[in-house]
């Protein structure tokens, strides 16, 4: 891992990010056309060849030519791949060019929304887009205030902690729920694949939840004064075996042998599986009694596609109630702390991008924000094999960031 | 999501049937009515129905109850974890609506023989509608470290009594949340038509 200087929050996209200068294109026929027809030609461009996955491009190229003359050119259609002979032009296109007397050419534009106003002066080089800053605005994808940035750092160095505690004879991942409207730990936990030692993780959840971490010292040039609430010994170092972390290498667990029978073990508890445990364990002991509103709709949704025609669109419902609920959190929460609606609003640390089993583990508990350290080139799902944050048939997104410690923090717990 | 390479025998109804049941029970403690079963050598060895509301996890899925329930069994029994691998190994799995990214992925993990399902799951489904684990050649890694196991898939059939599983979603939407304010459902409901 490279070592980096300073304490950096990067935001990983929906989408891979390529240089903006080297984006994937299409090509498509275009041509040149007589602005007096332009209104008719695009009219009919629209019925028998709509632009279907090339919304953000535009129909129509407007170019200044020497003298102070315009020049405009139509996208007729796309050019499939390998073919880029006139010939395979489509017959009731070809009946719209010989009518307007069109010839076409075959021309790149690029084949997907710019993700940056970067991206998109850079497409426009080729074919004119249109550009849509995202309008959905989880904190943090326009940057991070100071006092945000500090907040991250510090719960970040208490992952990296916890990962080093636990990891006595080896290294383990570690998850850290927070609440960031009070910056507060709802749950923490390594992964329990396995173990043998008393975990003190396992049951104090509860105990955690009151731990708020604001009061820890934040240092933001890494000479931590921080302790783990749960430390009882020194950080242990972070060695270079990875091979017990359970996110990279997820099917490591079937190797291991010597087991006795008082030591537990479960393949599937990474760390933020039993992170996420705890913080439901946590929300049935602090608010007890039925449930008054949670219907379990995170999966009552994947089954809308199948029931489209259905007459009762429920998600709908809940979904307003969700957002509801979370004003409410916002307005009172210091007052009284409302019932939570399973980890809305909550941000989750972990020392490495999770597996595909984590990831939608944490679209199902509705994450609000993932920040993790080290990416799992291996099995990641954030961006390394998969990228669920850009799965667009998901009832949830998260924002996701790679926090960049500096070599020296991670000397702490190395 | 691999098609049918035989037709769907006797016994996949009979596993699928039991599957189902453990989804009326999940509808009956107004849960969402996903089912399952694990199948060892033609006995059904474990069930489980989803448990999502009661647990407020929603990571309580059908396949992660049973799949507890068996590593539970089995470690009492003293079994180690090359010998849990290999039973997984032999195992099946009937659920009723293919299983989510989440359930593919632990699937994967486990080893399973093979998954039988009933209905697609086009917003989250793991086997073929929006990620495909079960095809362990999607996603080999570039630069895979050497001592760890080879990623694997597992043979996943798809459409087994969807119908009936697609009905039981549907008599969930139907009876409503019993928890809402009553009179706003049908106004609602008239609004969104
Ligand atoms: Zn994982
Ligand atoms: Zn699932």
């Amino acid at each position: 891992m490279e070592g980096v200087n300073t304490w950096d929050i990067v935001h990983v996209p929906s989408k891979p990010r390529f240089p903006p200068d080297n984006q994937p294109t299409v090509n498509v026929f275009a041509s040149a056309i007589d602005p007096k027809f332009a209104n008719s030609i695009v009219r009919r461009l629209n019925q028998i060849a709509p632009l279907e996955n090339l919304r953000h491009v535009k129909r129509v190229r407007k170019e200044r030519l020497e003298g102070g003359k315009f020049q405009l050119s139509v996208i007729l259609c796309l050019a499939r791949d390998g073919e880029d002979h006139l010939k395979t032009i489509p017959a009731d296109m070809l009946e719209l060019t010989s009518s307007y007397q069109l010839s076409a050419f075959i021309t790149k534009v690029c084949g997907f929304p710019a993700s940056s106003k970067e991206e998109w002066e850079e497409q426009c080089k080729l074919w004119p887009t249109s550009y849509h800053p995202p309008t959905y605005n989880i904190d943090g994808i326009t940057g991070f205030s100071e006092e945000d940035a500090q907040s991250v750092c510090s719960f970040t160095r208490f992952a990296l902690q916890l990962a080093a505690i636990s990891g006595v004879a080896q290294v383990h991942n570690a998850a850290v729920i927070v609440d960031p409207s009070v910056k507060q730990v709802i749950a923490s936990a390594c992964d329990d694949v396995f173990y043998g030692q008393t975990l003190t993780e396992k049951t104090n959840s509860h105990n955690s939840c009151h731990e708020q971490i604001s009061h820890h010292h934040i240092d933001l040039n890494g000479a931590a004064t921080q302790t783990a609430p749960c430390s009882n010994g020194k950080p242990n170092e972070l060695k270079h075996h990875y091979g017990s972390v359970s996110c990279l290498h997820p099917w490591q667990w079937s190797k291991q042998q010597a087991y006795t029978n008082s030591c537990y073990w479960h393949p599937l508890r990474h760390a933020a599986i039993a992170a996420i445990e705890y913080s439901a364990a946590r929300d049935r002991q602090l608010y007890p009694g039925p449930a008054q509103d949670i219907d379990g709709f995170s999966e009552m949704e994947q089954v809308q596609s199948s029931l489209e025609d259905s007459p009762l669109k429920r998600q709908k419902t809940a979904k307003d109630k969700d957002d509801a609920r979370h004003e409410e959190d916002d307005n009172d929460r210091t007052l009284k702390l409302p019932r939570p609606y399973l980890c809305t609003g909550y941000d989750i640390y972990l020392v490495w991008e999770p597996c595909v089993m984590c990831a939608m583990a944490l679209v199902h508990q509705r994450v609000r924000r993932i920040f993790f350290v080290f990416p799992n080139t291996h099995a990641g799902a954030l961006g390394s094999v998969h990228r669920l944050q850009g799965e667009e048939s998901l009832n949830h997104h998260y924002a996701v960031f790679r926090v960049m410690v500096p070599e020296e923090s991670l000397a702490i717990v190395k | 999501m691999e098609s049918p390479s035989r037709s769907s025998s006797s016994d996949d109804y009979r596993y699928m049937q039991l599957a189902i049941e453990q989804a009326k029970l999940a509808l009956e403690t107004l849960e969402v009515p996903v089912g399952c079963v694990i199948v060892e050598s033609g006995e059904v060895i474990a069930t489980g129905r989803n448990r999502t509301t009661e647990t407020r996890n929603a990571t309580r899925h059908a396949e992660m109850e049973a799949i507890d329930d068996l590593l539970h069994r089995w470690q009492k029994n003293g079994l180690t974890p090359p010998q849990v691998a290999e039973k997984f190994s032999k195992c099946n799995l009937y659920v009723t609506c293919e299983p989510c990214i989440m359930c593919a992925g632990a699937l994967s993990i486990l080893g399973f023989n093979e998954v039988y399902f009933g209905c697609g799951n086009d917003k989250f489904g793991g086997c073929g509608s929006v990620l495909s684990l079960h095809s362990s050649s999607s996603q080999t890694p570039q630069s895979g470290s050497s001592q760890s196991p080879p990623k694997r898939g597992f043979k996943c059939t798809g459409g087994i009594m969807a119908s009936e599983a697609v009905a039981l979603f549907r008599s969930f939407y139907e009876q409503g949340n019993p928890n809402a304010p009553k009179p706003h459902r049908p106004v609602l409901h008239q609004l969104s038509q």
